[in-house]
């Protein structure tokens, strides 16, 4: 309950339809939780291309640059290791949930303008970070059973941890 | 046993004196080459002490692109993706700190000596 009340309360997650049984992060599979991954990576990555389009900042330019390096080399990995394990990334309500929040949000970022995208693109990746980071670090890595899916998730969350602290900087920067 | 008298002390001094000399001048004139290693979002080790005309080779181990940028960017690595290295010659503008532009947060020093 501790995650998805994170979750929801950083905006990452609209709602969770049906039991909590059904919908408890902690209890998807491996395949499950790289598809979350992967979402979640692409909805950085469209965040980040939304700043560079509307922002005139160069410090968000900066950030949302090594956002989409970044997540496109984590993606890249995932699909290769999924490649190599022969295996299908599995749609699921978390991954669902990520998504139609997203699109509410770029859609809410893109009537912004000046310092106000700004500083709504920083705060909000401040608190995408940190609430994809509680998941990655305290639901995911702890559950999932392949040893080399379990080695890029604790690499990714080195990479996640790293933006958190940069969009801390970015934050202070834009207020 | 024998007897040390102070001119056998002398010429010992001068004798040590000179094969140390020799070794010194032997490393100056031998470049020397340092790995730097770009693990978990940290250079290592991250500060380093070098001679112009040695090489210095960062490596990156990091999943996610990296760089060895000078704070002033009058050197840089350029992007290094997982796996990639770059060396780059020891010139005396190298002295100082450098950060990675992608990850401002990781820094390190070269000091020239």
């Amino acid at each position: 309950m501790k995650i998805k009340t994170a979750l929801l309360a950083a905006g990452i997650i609209a709602s969770f339809a049906g039991s909590v049984q059904a919908n408890d992060p902690a209890k998807l599979n491996d395949l499950e939780i790289a598809h979350v991954a992967y979402v979640a990576d692409n909805i950085d990555i469209r965040y980040a291309h939304l700043a560079l389009a509307i922002s005139s900042n160069p410090a968000i330019h900066t950030f949302a640059k090594t956002m989409i390096r970044d997540h496109t080399a984590v993606n890249e990995q995932a699909l290769a290791l999924l490649a190599k394990l022969n295996a299908q990334p599995q749609d699921n309500f978390l991954s669902q949930s990520l998504q139609e929040n997203a699109e509410k949000l770029i859609t809410e970022m893109s009537a912004l303008r000046g310092a106000a995208f700004d500083k709504f693109y920083a705060e909000n990746e401040l608190a995408y970070h940190k609430a994809v980071n509680d998941l990655v670090g305290n639901a995911f890595i702890p559950n999932i059973e392949n040893a080399e899916v379990k080695s890029l998730f604790e690499a990714g969350l080195e990479i996640f941890r790293a933006h958190e602290h940069h969009a801390e900087k970015m934050v202070s920067e834009v207020n | 046993m024998q007897k040390i008298n102070r001119r056998d002390v002398l010429i010992s001094s001068v004798a040590a004196y000179a094969v140390t000399g020799l070794n010194t001048a032997q490393a100056h004139a031998t470049p020397a080459t340092y790995t730097i290693t770009i693990h978990k979002f940290k250079f290592d080790p991250d500060h380093i002490d070098v001679h112009v005309g040695d090489t210095i080779t960062w490596i990156n181990q990091d999943l996610a692109p990296h760089t060895a940028t000078a704070d002033a960017y009058d050197w840089d690595t350029g992007m290094l993706e997982k796996g990639q290295s770059k060396s780059l010659l020891v010139s005396e503008k190298m002295t100082g700190s450098y950060f990675c532009r992608f990850h401002p947060n990781m820094k390190g020093t070269v000091i020239i000596k």
